[in-house]
């Protein structure tokens, strides 16, 4: 059996998992964004009413019917269900206020942005800066920013891309180096982000790939390097020479139909290089903040790049891989194109001196303030302290059974028991292999020998159920 | 004391705690062991037997009894009756040499066939009867199938140094050990000699063993003893194929052709830096990267690709798995509740 390099391809997460048409994608954006409203809405309708029943123990089956009416329909709950409650302040604010898909896609935009700069500003090669874009990107395809805040998922995306790109850093300095940032609130996110990401850490960019093309058009134009093999429909594939030939006489980049010149073939690496690094820049800059990844092959990435550079040379590049009169070839200029389109609308590249077509216009100077504020205002409750609710994970609860007064957050208390017998279980096990715990430097009674440790985690779980009784009990009496 | 016995064991139960050569008992020793020589199967005391051959080669010290013994040789008994004994030697030994099985052979009544010979042999030499031409025709057996095996047309691979075949060198310690052999045994008894004698100057009897005579053609086959109808030629070990990292997958590249090397300015400094060069880094794997990754996904338009791999997931499946999966799509919101929320 043989591979070829687009069965190879194929065979990557990139492709299986990452790569979505243009329609999929909005869908799925749609998707994530009802969710997260969806939930949103609810949790915060479910705080407020928990809220007022703190406050006002006397209105609690009025507070109740209105938690309960817009946990049921929240496109109804409009205010409408409570009209008849008297009007005290908690009901004034009733409506979430949350992004809609395309605020979503901007404040990842403005985040992948910040991203960039944040890997400048850490010194980071670009790889690594590019593949915890694409692991943002990737985030927030399935996850709402309204659900995780993006700054804190964007450092420690950024994190987990330098340790997948081998350019090792500890979570201490890392964290050393930006402000306001502990080692936990980098490493809190890290699993959510990793599940998210269905543990793909491969992102494959055409930075390599240009390199790789770049290298071959400069022996093509010294006259070393024939066409391959499968380049021609009929008759052989030409030769070094021929292909040298037809290069130098190739119209200049900028005016496709321009008359063709004679370069020398000094002028004729030059203007290789030149293309070379205007495409460099392109994929460091526009490629990451576009969609391109999700939606293109990254030759057709960096292709499309080197298209944009120097339009005759790509053309006639990719003519000496297929030929051109095959409908592949067709289709592949026209899907490197449209990325070429792509790439050329952000705004990164509208310095570039080829004219974008369909550039967006200036964003509103206002429109990242405003888009920050709803953003903050439109939170999920449940999930703003990523660090508590990590500690809570880890061990049983002890800390989130104080925060989320609805129990939302709280871990269910048959689920603290489960894992609190599994940890005994464990403990009984390794206690019979290497026997119990020495306790160091205790110098106790024999009674109290092995029974530290369980017996103070057990001390705390009967602080957590008896707070749950009461907390119960009160509601019941409130009842 | 009654006079050693010819046929070996017969007086066991009675003698058995005395020795018949030193005739001390096991009464006075506790620890007398006794030992018999698979030659002649009498059976003395370890004592004895130290005494006597520790010199070398020495004849059997039981009166009447004609064969020279040599201190190796001599074990411990395995079966108390030492008929049993002398049966399971033979038939060892029989059966290292005739050592065919069922998938050697055409057909179950060739194998068949053969096991009778083998049986007919064996019983043979247990009973003596023809011992001294059915010991030759084994011989001659063993031999040619060492030679079959051995041989340079089953070893094309040897000249090239194929490390799995057996080397030369080994080849030649067993031929020494099979002359050494031949030198001890030959002096042994008269009643060898024919046999070493023939095998020795290489030219077989033809008269010596019917069964072979009918089939070979002794003009152009030499003799082997035996010959059985239905036994497959020999064909040796399966020839190892070379390895192939890549389990018969290989890589057919359309887009491009390496080239040796590649000369650009900003490559001209890590190509000759030490640094790399010292950790075995070679550039020439960089570029096959550097050009595979330029065109891996050349020819896929993920576009169509993945339309259609989402249009064949809707048809797949038949009317009752594509309402389940419906329902199970209208059961449980996709997407972010999927995606099962760690926290």
């Amino acid at each position: 059996m043989k591979f070829t390099e687009d069965d190879i391809y194929r065979l990557s997460s990139q492709y299986k998992n990452w790569s979505f048409t243009p329609s999929q994608l909005a869908a799925t954006r749609l998707q994530t964004n009802i969710q997260a409203t969806e939930h949103i809405k609810a949790t915060i309708a479910r705080q407020r009413a928990a809220r007022a029943l703190k406050a006002d123990p006397e209105g609690i089956s009025e507070s109740e019917r209105a938690g309960s009416s817009l946990d049921n329909g929240n496109a109804t709950a409009n205010g409408s269900g409570v009209s008849s409650g008297s009007g005290t302040p908690l009901r004034a604010d009733k409506e979430v206020d949350c992004l809609t898909a395309a605020e979503e896609k901007k404040l990842v935009d403005i985040f992948c942005e910040k991203a960039l700069e944040l890997g400048k500003f850490l010194n980071f090669p670009i790889e690594v800066t590019a593949t915890g874009i694409q692991f943002l990107r990737r985030f927030y395809l399935l996850n709402s920013p309204m659900t995780y805040f993006p700054q804190t998922i964007s450092r420690s995306a950024m994190f987990i891309a330098a340790k997948c790109e081998d350019h090792r850093i500890t979570a201490e300095r890392y964290a050393e180096s930006l402000p306001n940032t502990t080692p936990e609130s980098i490493l809190a996110p890290e699993y959510l982000i990793t599940q998210a990401l269905r543990f793909n850490f491969d992102v494959k960019h055409p930075f390599r790939g240009l390199k790789g093309g770049h290298l071959e058009l400069m022996e093509m134009a010294r006259g070393n390097a024939p066409a391959p093999p499968k380049s021609s429909a009929s008759g052989p594939p030409r030769s070094a020479s021929t292909l040298e030939q037809e290069m130098r006489r190739l119209p200049p980049p900028r005016k496709p139909h321009g008359a063709a010149s004679n370069l020398s073939t000094a002028s004729l690496e030059k203007r290789i290089t030149d293309a070379y690094t205007h495409a460099s820049h392109l994929l460091k800059t526009s490629a990451l903040l576009t969609d391109v990844y999700l939606l293109y092959t990254p030759s057709h990435i960096w292709l499309a790049a080197h298209l944009l550079a120097d339009d005759p040379l790509t053309t006639f590049y990719l003519g000496t891989k297929t030929p051109p009169a095959t409908p592949l070839y067709a289709k592949i200029l026209t899907t490197i194109r449209s990325c070429a389109d792509m790439l050329a609308a952000h705004s990164s590249s509208s310095s570039s001196t080829r004219s974008a077509p369909h550039a967006d216009p200036d964003p509103d100077p206002d429109e990242i303030p405003r888009l920050m504020k709803k953003l903050r205002n439109c939170r999920d409750p449940d999930r703003i302290d990523l660090v508590k609710l990590q500690e809570g994970k880890k061990r049983d609860a002890l800390a989130t059974a104080e925060q989320g007064a609805d129990g939302a957050v709280r871990l269910e208390e048959s689920k603290a028991k489960r894992r609190k017998v599994a940890r005994e279980g464990f403990q009984k096990e390794a206690d019979e292999f290497w026997g119990p715990a020495l306790e160091a430097g205790k110098g106790e009674g024999e009674d109290e020998e092995g029974a530290g440790w369980d017996g103070k985690m057990e001390g705390g779980e009967r602080g957590v159920e008896d707070k749950l009784v009461r907390q119960v009990a009160m509601r019941r009496d409130g009842g | 004391m009654s006079k050693p016995s010819s046929r070996p064991g017969a007086a066991a139960s009675k003698d058995g705690d005395i020795c018949p050569v030193c005739k001390s008992s096991r009464y006075l020793n506790p620890n007398m062991k006794f030992l018999v020589n698979p030659e002649c199967y009498h059976k003395m005391c370890e004592s004895c037997v130290d005494r006597i051959f520790s010199h070398g080669p020495a004849p059997c010290p039981i009166a009447g009894c004609k064969y020279t013994l040599r201190k190796p040789r001599f074990r411990k008994q395995t079966f108390e009756d030492l008929k049993v004994e002398r049966e399971v030697d033979i038939r060892r030994r029989v059966a290292s040499i005739l050592n065919k099985q069922e998938s050697d052979f055409t057909g179950l009544k060739a194998y068949n066939d053969y096991l009778e010979t083998v049986e007919e042999t064996t019983w043979n030499l247990i009973l003596g009867v023809d011992v001294d031409a059915t010991n030759k025709r084994l011989k001659l057996w063993e031999d040619a199938q060492r030679a079959e095996r051995h041989s340079s047309v089953n070893r094309p691979s040897a000249l090239q140094g194929d490390p799995s075949a057996p080397s030369e060198s080994a080849h030649v310690v067993l031929k020494k050990g099979n002359l050494q052999r031949k030198v001890q045994t030959a002096g042994n008894a008269k009643t060898k000699t024919t046999a070493k004698t023939d095998s020795s100057n290489g030219t077989p009897e033809p008269a010596a063993h019917e069964a072979g005579a009918g089939r070979t053609d002794a003009a152009k086959k030499p003799d082997t003893g035996f010959s059985f109808a239905g036994l497959k030629a020999y064909t040796g070990p399966p020839k190892a194929k070379p390895f192939d990292p890549y389990g018969g997958y290989d890589f057919a590249f359309q887009y491009y052709t390496l080239q040796p090397d590649y000369t650009v300015e900003w490559l001209a400094k890590p190509k000759v830096d030490p640094e790399n060069i010292g950790g075995g880094w070679d550039i020439a794997d960089w570029y096959g990267c550097a050009m595979f990754d330029a065109f891996s996904g050349l020819g896929v338009f993920i576009g169509d690709e993945v339309a259609e791999k989402e249009r064949l997931e809707h048809v797949s499946g038949d009317g009752e798995i594509g309402t389940r999966r419906a329902a199970d799509a209208a059961m449980v919101p996709t997407g972010d509740v999927i995606m099962d929320d760690v926290f």
